[in-house]
């Protein structure tokens, strides 16, 4: 709770909508004390006086009567009804909504479809249609208000009800043979009350408003007795003459309404777990890039990784996703990039193009060569122009990453025409050989599908299509294959490298499956909590892992295209990565661990086998490692 | 479509039943005799006895609901006394100047608050965010009344751009131009707070929508912003706006019976609340069922939108 008061205190506009409505309750609650004219005499003789006159502050009214008298009263009134009909909609609405939550069945369908049938009027038809039946009057529009409100809360409280009601706690309770009323007392309501307060929180400036508008309308209080509403509904004669007596009233709703907003909004903002982590941040259309000195390009590769650090900035802690990773490819061959989860893999294939998260992601460090052209940092135009054409990337489970609401066709057409403004028609027909140059049986046909349409496998193929749309000279696939059973994965492994013996693409393969490695890759580099621990000819690794963590991957790995394969077998978790240890961050899993190992940065050594690892203490036999 | 169009206009049958059902408990708790509260100052003996003849006022409860029910699907919502004339005649007439004014601030508020939306997530915590976050929040805490009053203050009494009140000139053409001139204002003052609403809430989901997967597919293909923002991210979006779309229609329809009265517009909610001033209660109640039964029509339609909209909803 005091947290809760904490997070609400840290927000400003919060805080200033607490003060500006604790400061008007506590005159409405003063009112009565302070020394102010009545209310309620009318003077005719000093008729529409304008604000800052001697002896009325704020002016009088069209019947000379004092308006900072009538203000401070009408508050004190409008705050009054508006609580009052909050108070009696939600304790109404949550007495409905725990009923029809806890006994579910028929009594909750029953009592929902009221619910519903109340919420298919427009509220204010309800309003006017009880105000006309009980006839105008203040207590007759508290009424009104508190009855339209009823089904909204309701409903919120039916929600959190039944996820209650089936809670071990109750059940427990009810095995004791405590009765439903107590269970309900003593269980189900403490859990709710907290929602109430928060949809009260939410309402009650609406309450206000909406009783303040009924006797604004002239059918909730009546003559002498005045509310906001009505003293502003009769001042609307006088407007043009005299816009003070309209502004006094009109301007106290205003400041109410709002600083109670502000503190609902705050309420709901400290509540919501959701934004206390900062997740709703939206990515931005490139990643962040926050770098030092810009490592010189080493040698003309196709593309070359070099020293690149890719970090999470979550609040005040920092993520370390990617530290220094070196990679490079060249036209037709495949390298394969592969770890456990977390190992920064992904991280490090979406740093290319700058297609990290961001916020929260940043790329504090290293560059990204393409063709001698630097990426990371690369204005947006820049970058746009080479994503897709130049480096395409191919997304692990396609039902998320293509548009739920486009058809394939569509999307297809739109990756085509992003780089090349070509005719529709045109487009089309190259989309549909692109599918059938994905083997996509009925290309003609499927273009018009949409992805939910579609089996997984075709999907991916699709993915493939539209990576391939432009005629890329590197693909990245991250983990393509891993949401495919092992028929499709086969076939799709065996386009892909077809693909590259023709068109010559280099490929980065990010998989955490050696079987794939095995069977794609010429070269591979292993991952471990953010770093390359070895690299080489995919050979030489598979016949000789020297890093003992290479060898567990390896040796977790069952026939090669037999079941699942899954890396979960090695024993231990990887380090945090916002937390790594000094030295070797396998020290804690490795068998092979000595005390130097945890001193000192290791670097990456060459092997006479023609692989580097970072290890001081590298497998020298396959039989070794695989025990 | 004609299926699922078929299916939504016979789902609404039970929900129209419902609100006749409601309507008429609200109207049965009128206390004293409801014959002479119908006609208040209208009651003579004989005109009770009529009445009562008629409506079946003194049978048991359920029987005058199905008189009554049986009336208005035979086109008769009664007669209002204090107007003298058949209720639906009156209902339909102020009902038009009401859609006008109703339609145009709902497509205002649905154009003005979904672009405000996009801007505000797009560009989320830079300035335009928070003018627009600003904006919004003053917009949804104003009485809509107020604003309409201060509207008139400023743009019509002091820079006399706009006529005061009414829909039409009092002398003059009633032509397009005309209407547009006195139309502004009140449809303005009503937009605002549905805007609001309308913005916070399409930013909401812009944001949703824009941390997921299919938007860095869009970006890894080299899609423009512009588009990945206007075309993927706002279309999926808009699955999650149009149902607030919705609820928003309704509530510009209950605001729309303060800015009648604040610009003495001709609509059905400025007959509303004199008919409730004057006792006229069958005028109410004709009004009220009328209205709801049109605001349950255009949610069908809503919910052919959405349906035309998101491919993966059975049709
Ligand atoms: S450096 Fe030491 S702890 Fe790390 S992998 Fe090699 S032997 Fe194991």
């Amino acid at each position: 709770m005091s947290a809760f008061f904490k997070l609400l205190a840290r927000n400003r506009l919060a805080l200033a909508g607490l003060i500006v409505m604790g400061a008007v309750v506590l005159l409405a609650l003063l009112t009565p004390l302070l020394p102010l004219a009545n209310p309620d005499v009318t003077d005719l003789g000093n008729r529409f006086k304008p604000p800052l006159s001697e002896g009325a502050l704020l002016g009088t009214d069209h019947l000379g009567r004092d308006l900072l008298s009538r203000l401070m009263w009408g508050t004190r009134l409008s705050l009054a009804v508006g609580f009052a009909a909050a108070i009696i909609a939600a304790t109404l609405g949550a007495a409905i909504g725990i009923i029809a939550g806890f006994y579910g069945g028929r009594t909750d369908n029953v009592i929902m479809r009221g619910v519903d049938m109340l919420m298919a009027f427009p509220y204010i038809l309800l309003a006017l249609a009880i105000v006309a039946a009980l006839g105008p009057g203040l207590l007759n529009a508290l009424i009104a208000v508190a009855a339209v409100n009823i089904p909204f809360f309701a409903r919120n409280i039916r929600g959190i009800t039944v996820g209650i009601a089936h809670k071990e706690f109750v059940d427990a309770a009810r095995l004791c043979g405590m009765t439903d009323t107590r269970i309900i007392v003593g269980e189900v309501l403490p859990n709710v009350i907290p929602v109430i307060v928060i949809a009260m929180s939410t309402t009650v400036g609406w309450m206000i408003l909406e009783t303040a508008g009924l006797s604004f309308l002239g059918l909730g209080s009546q003559p002498p007795q005045a509310d906001l509403g009505s003293m502003l509904g009769e001042a609307r004669s006088a407007l043009i003459t005299n816009p003070h007596t309209s502004i006094v009233p009109g301007a106290m709703i205003l400041v109410i309404v709002m600083a109670i907003n502000l503190l609902g909004d705050g309420v709901r903002d400290a509540l919501d777990p959701r934004l206390k982590s900062g997740a709703l941040s939206r990515p931005m259309p490139t990643t962040r890039v926050e770098r030092g000195a810009v490592p010189a390009p080493k040698r003309n590769a196709l593309l070359s990784v070099q020293g690149l650090e890719t970090q999470f900035h979550v609040k005040n802690r920092i993520y370390r996703a990617v530290g220094g990773v070196d990679l490079t490819v060249e036209p037709g061959e495949c390298l394969g990039l592969i770890g456990e989860s977390g190992s920064g893999k992904s991280v490090t294939a979406l740093s290319i193009m700058g297609l990290v998260a961001s916020p929260p992601g940043v790329i504090t460090g290293g560059a990204v060569y393409y063709k001698g052209e630097d990426l990371i940092g690369a204005p947006y135009e820049q970058l746009r122009s080479l994503r897709g054409r130049r480096v395409a990337y191919i997304f692990q489970d396609p039902l998320a990453t293509l548009h739920p609401l486009y058809t394939v066709g569509d999307q297809l057409i739109e990756a085509i025409r992003a780089h090349h403004p070509t005719p529709r028609a045109e487009a089309r027909a190259r989309a549909i050989e692109l599918l059938k140059s994905v083997r996509i049986p009925n290309a003609d046909q499927r273009i018009d599908s949409y992805p939910h349409e579609m089996s997984g496998g075709m999907r991916q193929r699709v993915g493939i299509a539209m990576a391939l749309a432009n005629d890329p000279e590197v693909i990245i696939a991250d983990e393509p294959t891993t949401a495919l059973d092992v028929t499709v994965q086969a076939q799709i492994l065996s386009l892909l490298d077809d693909l590259r013996r023709d068109r010559g693409l280099a490929i980065i393969f990010i998989t955490h499956d050696f079987g794939v490695v095995a069977q794609l890759c010429d070269r591979v580099a292993v991952m471990y909590a953010g770093r390359i621990v070895e690299e080489g000819p995919t050979k030489a690794i598979l016949n000789r892992p020297a890093h003992p963590y290479t060898a567990k991957l390896m040796a977790c790995v069952p026939e090669l295209g037999q079941g699942r394969r899954e890396l979960a077998a090695i024993p231990g978790l990887p380090p945090v990565v916002d937390a790594l240890p000094q030295g070797c961050a396998f020290a804690d899993r490795c068998h092979k661990v000595q005390d130097e190992c945890r001193i000192g940065d290791i670097g990456l050594r060459d092997l006479p086998t023609g692989t580097r690892v970072r290890c001081i203490a590298p497998e020298t036999t396959v039989s070794e490692a695989a025990l | 479509m004609a299926g699922y169009i078929l299916k939504r206009l016979i789902s609404a049958i039970p929900v129209l039943f419902g609100i006749s059902i409601i309507v008429f408990v609200i109207m049965a708790m009128i206390p004293g005799d409801p014959a002479t509260a119908i006609l208040g100052s209208y009651a003579t003996p004989e005109n009770v006895e009529k009445l009562n003849r008629d409506l079946g006022l003194d049978k048991p409860m359920v029987r005058r609901y199905v008189i009554w029910l049986g009336n208005m699907l035979q086109g008769d919502f009664g007669r209002s006394f204090s107007l003298n004339r058949p209720v639906l005649d009156e209902v339909m007439d102020r009902f038009g100047a009401t859609l006008v004014l109703a339609g145009t601030s709902f497509i205002l508020c649905a154009l003005l608050g979904i672009a405000a939306g996009v801007v505000s997530a797009a560009r989320q915590y830079g300035w335009a965010d928070k003018a627009i976050t600003f904006a919004v929040l003053l917009g949804i805490s104003i009485p809509s009344f107020f604003l309409g009053m201060m509207m008139i203050l400023i743009f019509a009494v002091q820079l006399r751009w706009f006529p005061v009140s009414g829909m039409w000139p009092i002398y003059g053409a009633r032509d397009l131009s005309a209407l547009i001139s006195h139309l502004t204002l009140p449809a303005l003052a009503l937009a605002v707070v549905a805007t609001g609403v309308v913005a916070r809430l399409s930013r909401a989901a812009m944001l949703e929508v824009l941390r997921q997967d299919f938007i860095r597919t869009a970006r890894a293909k080299g899609v423009h912003e512009r588009s990945v923002i206007w075309r993927h991210a706002l279309r999926a979006a808009m699955v999650s706006i149009i149902p607030v779309l919705g609820v928003q229609a309704g509530f510009v329809l209950s605001g729309a019976v303060y800015i009648e009265m604040v610009f003495q517009w001709p609509g059905v909610g400025r007959m509303l609340v004199d008919a409730i001033l004057k006792r006229d209660i069958l005028l109410v109640q004709g009004g009220v069922v009328f209205v709801a039964a049109c605001y349950v029509g255009f949610n069908i339609i809503v919910d052919v939108a959405q349906s035309l909209l998101d491919p993966r909803i059975k049709t």
